[in-house]
């Protein structure tokens, strides 16, 4: 058994890491060959004179908890596993297969910041992507009525964990793969809780508020991730009211590119909403992860003090009222709202709008309202009215096994994987819920 | 006073002799209603010249005491003698046991014996019990003594057991024997369902087994719900890993009262209990897995005088 001090130096045995090795004698001072000394603080004196450790500046400390990390070179390759293409997220015989990522869609999906920094990437060579059985069922419904032009409105839903953003990932993999326009927006947090910028937008009653910052930050993305199908696009519309000097022929990915001023951010992204609206355009993806937080009274104020309601934002306007079944798209769209369960503010009037449109989906009787709750938001049923609900469920065994291979052919899976293992984790993991199996896998290697 | 001496010397050593085989007087201790006659008289002094009086009154031939029905007549003591031949000794109770032992295993000692190992298994009193429940101080000595030949007694045959055997080994045996207790067994109900009840400090958890593919509900919710410990789901379904069935059955539970950790492993005991309902022959794996017994570990109550259980005050100068 270890003892709990140290022999030499009377120092506990984590002190004694700080130290310097006491078995290699220092020359330039003899004193410190004794055997028994305390000199832990004759040392620290010695490490102070080295440079003193600078304290991160602004923002670093966010930047690095933020980052998203894609790639990993110190693990292993996994040969064997073909690129994803298109059709394998809507074939039912996929299922249980890993694919990776093209390169280009990395990009496409890396710009419009899809990726989240909770979703362990960086344990990875290169980015790589479970077939799920929601996957196929989601994606081959909405893939089949976006070619028949219908509108999607959907809401995903799902425990902790189960794989929601995910999902949202893989739909915009499959928006970019069929060359659909693909608007994101990464955390819808970021539009309530006052971090951004806001200005009011002149001449609206009830009056609206954009986030001129955010929504050039998002221009930009969209016009990168989207560049291909944006400059075949010819515009339509007059767009006099804009700056600069459109030609009459120019590319929706230069009206998306016309401007690097945030004051005139919101009036381009409308200018371009409103052509990709026109006949004879590709289908518009319009996903938002979060959405639960945009269904409130945000904690903006207008210029007369008063919280402005989040439905009040120019920007989430446009998604509540796509979502709600208010915007008409003749070329088909997908309208994804991504619920999440990690940061949530739990609101009656988002459960039960998401109970009644459940129980609409199903043909049941639709369940009332709580005659004794008095704060119902009105704008959250308007906001929720129709759309379907899509539940994530759990992983099978065989998913789960698969993934499980993937995680051992990487080498952070130091585990034989065989029928045992993999039932055992699937039940730790409550039962198959995704984010846990990586839990009880994977965080063991992480530390 | 032959009585007396017989039953003094046995105490120490049981080798026969000729008094004793002369007055056959292995129970005259015994209540008697000869004696009883004449206990009415004193006989708290001791008497110092008693025996040679008595050697003397006696005659050889004495009637076996058991035959006397007119005993007042044949009355061969000066004074009356004491019941019990512990009466000048010690406190009576146990050494009075002792000796009837010490005669009957004289008396039977040529009873065919049967092995150790084929006696139905027996719950003697231990010497704090026998102490306890005689309410004298019994010496350890004589007690492991009394034991040793009880133990002898109680290997005699079954069906040649006398009676008297059996009331004289009555005193050292415990009220009830736990050793014929027999656990209930547990059904396994129509639906296939085993059901097993397991405690963990102040946590309470019952649990439905059924074959299946490893699903874990607790209170409804799925393990990862319920436990957010992964150590706790680990041991929650632990008899299970370890016995490599967790891919064969499923699991219903309610858990109750305490924390986590309790709740955790007050359920790992009970799927290990429904678990050995389907299979038996699990019940040792899981016992060395640690499944089977209940920690009786509880929280220590607080004392008086002291802040915890255990903590003093902080001494104070004034």
């Amino acid at each position: 058994m270890a003892a709990a001090n140290c022999w030499r130096c009377l120092g506990r045995p984590s002190t004694q890491r700080l130290l310097a090795p006491s078995s290699i004698p220092s020359f330039k001072n003899p004193t410190s060959v004794a055997a028994f000394t305390t000199s832990a603080t004759f040392l620290a004196k010695d490490d102070n004179q080295e440079r003193p450790i600078e304290a991160p500046g602004p923002g670093e400390r966010k930047a690095f908890r933020k980052r998203i990390q894609l790639s990993n070179d110190n693990a292993l390759k996994v040969s064997g596993l073909s690129e994803l293409e298109a059709q394998q997220l809507v074939d039912p015989t996929a299922v249980g297969q890993m694919a990776s990522l093209p390169t280009g869609l990395v990009d496409q999906l890396r710009t419009i910041e899809a990726f989240k920094p909770t979703q362990n990437w960086g344990l990875f060579r290169s980015p790589h992507m479970l077939v799920r059985k929601d996957t196929v069922d989601f994606l081959g419904d909405m893939t089949k009525r976006i070619a028949n032009k219908e509108t999607v409105r959907t809401v995903i839903e799902g425990e902790r964990g189960v794989g929601k953003s995910m999902l949202g990932l893989q739909t915009m993999a499959a928006g970019f793969m069929n060359k659909m326009v693909v608007i994101n927006i990464p955390e819808a947090q970021d539009l309530v809780e006052a971090r951004t910028d806001y200005s009011y937008i002149p001449r609206t009653t009830p009056e609206q508020f954009s986030h001129p910052s955010y929504i050039l930050k998002l221009l930009q993305a969209l016009r990168s991730a989207n560049e291909e199908v944006l400059s075949k696009e010819i515009i339509k519309l007059e767009h006099i009211h804009l700056p600069g000097n459109l030609s009459r022929n120019a590319s929706l990915a230069t009206l998306a590119n016309v401007t690097k001023e945030p004051e005139f951010a919101w009036p381009v992204f409308n200018a371009l909403w409103q052509e990709l609206l026109q006949p004879g355009r590709p289908p518009i993806m319009f996903t938002l992860d979060g959405l639960s937080h945009i269904m409130r009274i945000s904690d903006y104020r207008s210029p007369s003090f008063n919280l402005i309601h989040a439905h009040d934002f120019a920007l989430t306007r446009l998604f509540v009222e796509a979502l709600g079944g208010k915007t008409h798209f003749p070329n088909g769209a997908a309208i994804v709202g991504v619920m999440t369960k990690g940061n949530w503010l739990k609101d009656k009037s988002v459960e039960k709008a998401l109970e009644q449109a459940r129980a609409a989906q199903a043909e049941l009787p639709i369940p009332e309202r709580d005659a004794y709750y008095s704060k119902y938001d009105e704008r959250v049923f308007e906001a929720l009215k129709g759309v379907e609900v899509f539940d994530v469920k759990s992983i099978s065994k065989l998913e789960a096994r698969s993934l499980m291979e993937y995680w051992a052919a990487s080498g952070v899976l130091r585990m034989r994987v065989d029928e045992k293992t993999v039932s055992e984790r699937w039940t730790l993991a409550g039962n198959g819920v995704l984010g846990e199996l990586e839990r009880v896998s994977l965080y063991v290697s992480r530390l | 006073m032959s009585s007396l001496r017989t039953g003094v010397r046995c105490l120490r050593d049981i080798r026969q002799t000729a008094t004793t085989a002369t007055s056959n007087a292995s129970l005259a201790y015994r209540p008697k209603q000869a004696f009883r006659a004449t206990r009415s008289i004193a006989t708290t002094a001791p008497r110092s010249a008693g025996e040679t009086t008595t050697t003397q009154i006696i005659p050889s031939d004495v009637e076996p005491v058991g035959q006397d029905s007119s005993a007042t007549v044949q009355i061969p003591y000066v004074r009356a003698v004491p019941i019990s031949p512990s009466y000048f000794s010690r406190k009576p109770v146990f050494n009075d046991a002792f000796v009837v032992v010490q005669d009957l295993a004289r008396k039977y000692a040529r009873l065919p014996i049967i092995p150790k190992d084929k006696v139905t298994p027996t719950a003697w009193r231990t010497k704090e019990q026998y102490r306890l429940a005689i309410g004298e101080h019994a010496k350890g000595r004589d007690y492991a003594t009394c034991m040793k030949l009880a133990k002898r007694l109680n290997q005699i045959h079954p069906d040649l057991m006398p009676e008297e055997v059996k009331a004289g080994l009555l005193p050292f045996k415990r009220e009830v024997n736990y050793y014929l207790n027999r656990p209930k067994i547990q059904p396994i109900d129509q639906y296939g369902r085993s059901h097993g009840v397991g405690k963990r400090k102040s946590s309470t958890a019952r649990a439905w087994v059924v074959e299946g593919a490893g699903e874990v509900l607790v209170n409804g919710k799925p393990l990862s719900e319920a436990f957010g410990r992964v150590h706790d789901r680990e041991s929650a379904v632990w008899g299970m890993k370890l016995t490599e069935r967790l891919d064969k059955y499923n699991v219903w539970a309610m858990v109750e009262g305490g924390g986590t950790t309790g709740q955790a492993e007050a359920l790992a005991l009970a799927i290990a209990k429904a678990l050995c309902v389907h299979e038996p022959a699990l019940r040792n794996p899981l016992r060395r897995a640690g499944c089977i017994t209940r920690d009786p570990r509880k929280v220590e109550r607080k004392k008086h005088g002291h802040v915890k259980a255990r903590k003093m005050p902080t001494w104070v100068k004034r």
